[in-house]
């Protein structure tokens, strides 16, 4: 050890002593002046290769060697004349400037050497991370790296969601440090230490190693214990480097259980639509069965009596209104699911075209009259729902309606304002119960459901319209709104 | 009129009321349970008429449907509980007839099998005149009239209802429409065909609100009322 640290000062004292002896050999064949410039390289050397004490130590035996053996009087070690000062000096000067520079230089290297290991291994660090599949074990790798800091004596990482704070990584936490961390998340503060251009910044004055150390991440927290004694830039700023680490990895932790959360939100739908059609599917098949059954045997050719086949289509018709109240309840929630509309441009006209056709027969016996425009513009609605909203309507009106009362289905436009109306004649509609009749089950007749125009209801809001009912002079009037499409339909 | 009829059900209590209701009306029915068993006596038996369940356990209804296609040229009546119009689109598409909802009385059943059978006559005998009410379209002429009073209608609107005529009775989706009036290559949308009926409607003095004609099945396409 002594023998190592003494060497350069051996090497510098010999290479003066050889640089004399060169000297002496040259000047013995020939008088050359400006020699001692040879002890300037030595120097420099000296200065670039160990730094300043051996470039001193060089320039100082150089200039000892050069006036004992070529300055006259030769064989003596005085100084005469400013001549020789300024040769010392200069030597002096030359192994101070040259070593200096040589450290700065050495000094500034092994600071890039530092920064190079430092990135090699956050690099690897981060390459491992990537190919973890598992937040929590890449965590752990962060952790495992932070470990071998000899200034951190704890490190640990707390993944913060909807309010609860879990422990990801690192060294074992008491419920206490939890509590700390989650407040020190929630309330966006450090505590004991702070992350300042990069560096993991202790705030006590004391370094005592087992207390801990709170840095609020995007959303976690980063709990660690610092040394304030064991104080190194390269350290700190690696701390802070794999804090930052520790940061993507719970905002990568965070957008996965979002997306997990997500898919489930998403799973609970899918799994809303398939209980609803597979509630469709066992409320309806008896159904089914029922009603082929009791209109198979009210054909004629059954041989039953007509007082038979009376009771069997009253009980079919029963069944029929089962199975309607079940496709209204069904339709009902669908729409309570939220489940889509397709909108598209459609003119009016042919959706009430289409809900006349599937009452044709409820129809017959009824003064139906429509007033539409022939340039009415198009709405921009779901078809099918818009079309279950007049039949609904429709339906309402035919039960209402007196016998061979008229029935009336308009629309219009007023100022881009698309109205359409369903309209019977018949009696008033009390009042007291106008503000009712969309109401879900609401009735007044005990062979109605309640669902019919609380269905219209529900199919008008989701297209952003209104819907009302009013006494005109005739009868009842159901008016709703709709919105215009925004493609004119005609070219 | 009275033919062959196949139920596909697998619920035995659905078969044994449309066996009962059917023979009522005179058909020949016979009854299976199952996809398999549908191809395999739709083959064997031959009959003229296929009601078919789309909700069948193993070969699914649509799987059936296109099993049956080679194997028989029944008709194919699909039957289902509450089917969305997509359902019903790709039934037509897959080559159905028609549909119906589940439940049905036994009427409604019997008159859409007579009217998928007169259809059926009908392109069989190869008259070239189809009518619809007071509208007559003689497909060997290319000729349109509304009581007697002949209608000039466009090239691509004679299409449209051509195709329409060819299956008057039977729902046309609006995807098949596009494809055999426009071809394969169209572009256009639902769109096009509910223009082009528009225009159809307008000539042939048909109110859209209340067509004699052509009826709107919503959200699957439209049908030429037989």
């Amino acid at each position: 050890m002594t023998l190592r640290r003494f060497a350069p000062y051996a090497v510098a004292v010999g290479g003066a002593i050889a640089v004399t002896v060169a000297i002496g050999l040259v000047t013995a064949v020939a008088s050359v002046s400006g020699l001692s410039a040879f002890y300037l390289l030595l120097v420099l050397w000296l200065g670039a290769r160990w730094g300043r004490g051996p470039a001193v130590a060089g320039s100082v035996a150089a200039f000892l060697l050069y006036d004992f053996f070529f300055v006259p009087p030769l064989g003596t070690f005085s100084v005469r004349g400013p001549a020789e000062l300024l040769e010392l000096v200069v030597l002096l000067a030359v192994a101070l400037v040259t070593s200096q520079l040589a450290a700065s230089q050495r000094r500034a290297q092994s600071v890039a050497e530092a920064l190079a290991r430092d990135s090699r291994s956050l690099y690897e660090l981060a390459t491992a991370m990537l190919r973890t599949q598992e937040v929590t074990s890449a965590l752990s790798l962060v952790a495992d790296r932070v470990r071998r800091l000899e200034s951190v004596a704890r490190f640990a990482v707390v993944g913060v969601a909807s309010g609860q704070a879990v422990q990801l990584a690192g060294s074992a936490l008491t419920p206490d440090e939890l509590k700390q961390a989650l407040w020190s998340y929630e309330n966006g503060k450090s505590v004991g230490a702070v992350i300042k251009d990069g560096v993991v910044v202790p705030m006590r004055t004391h370094g005592d190693h087992d207390v801990a150390a709170y840095l609020p991440l995007t959303s976690g927290v980063v709990v660690v214990a610092v040394g304030a004694r064991d104080a190194d830039d390269a350290e700190r700023r690696m701390l802070a480097a794999l804090i930052g680490l520790a940061d993507l990895l719970l905002e990568r932790r965070r957008a996965t259980v979002e997306a997990e959360r997500a898919r489930g939100l998403e799973a609970s739908d899918r799994l809303k639509a398939a209980i609803l059609s597979s509630l469709s599917h066992e409320l309806k098949s008896p159904l089914a069965s029922l009603r082929a059954g009791l209109t198979a045997l009210a054909a004629p050719q059954a041989g039953l009596q007509p007082d038979q086949r009376e009771l069997l289509s009253d009980l079919d018709r029963q069944a029929s209104r089962l199975d309607h109240m079940v496709g209204d309840l069904l339709a009902l929630s669908r729409l309570e699911a939220g489940l889509e509309t397709e909108k598209e441009a459609h003119s009016f006209a042919d959706l009430v075209g289409g809900s006349v056709g599937q009452l044709r027969g409820r129809l017959q016996g009824h003064d139906v009259t429509v007033r539409i425009p022939d340039d009415l513009p198009p709405v921009e609605v779901d078809e099918v729902q818009v079309g279950r909203v007049i039949g609904n309507l429709l339906e309402n009106a035919i039960e209402w309606a007196s016998a061979g009362g008229a029935i009336e289905i308009g629309a219009l436009v007023i100022d881009d304002h698309f109205e359409a109306w369903v309209e019977n004649e018949g009696p008033a509609i009390a009042v007291a119960d106008l503000e009712h009749v969309f109401d879900t089950f609401w009735t007044t007749r005990s062979s109605g459901s309640g669902l019919g125009l609380a269905i219209a209801r529900r199919v008008v809001e989701a297209h952003g319209g209104t819907i009302r009912a009013e006494n005109r002079r005739r009868g009842p009037r159901f008016t709703f709104t709709l919105p215009l499409a925004r493609v004119p339909m005609s070219r | 009129m009275s033919g062959r009829v196949l139920v596909v059900d697998d619920e035995v209590e659905m078969q044994r009321a449309l066996r009962a209701g059917l023979q009522y009306h005179e058909f020949d029915v016979r009854a299976v349970g199952s996809g398999e068993e549908a191809v395999r006596e739709a083959a064997a038996w031959r009959p003229d008429v296929v009601l078919l369940d789309l909700g069948l356990p193993g070969m699914d209804g649509f799987a059936t449907l296109r099993a049956l296609r080679p194997a028989t040229r029944a008709a194919v009546i699909v039957v289902s509980v509450m089917p969305g119009e997509k359902d019903k689109v790709r039934a037509l598409d897959a080559g159905a007839d028609d549909y119906v909802v589940k439940p049905f009385g036994t009427e409604e059943l019997v008159a859409r099998i007579r009217a998928v059978l007169r259809r059926q006559a009908n392109l069989t005998s190869g008259e070239p005149i189809v009518r619809s009410g007071d509208l007559e379209i003689d497909l060997a002429r290319r000729l349109v009239s509304v009581k007697g009073q002949a209608v000039h209608l466009t090239p691509t609107e004679y299409e449209l209802l051509r195709y329409l005529a060819l299956h008057a009775g039977k729902p046309i989706s609006h995807t098949t429409l596009l494809r055999q009036v426009w071809g394969d290559y169209a572009v256009g949308d639902k769109y096009n065909t509910r223009y082009v009926v528009a225009q159809i409607r307008k000539k042939l003095g048909d109110d859209p609100a209340n067509p004699r004609y052509i009826v709107n099945e919503p959200g699957v396409g439209y049908r030429l009322e037989a």
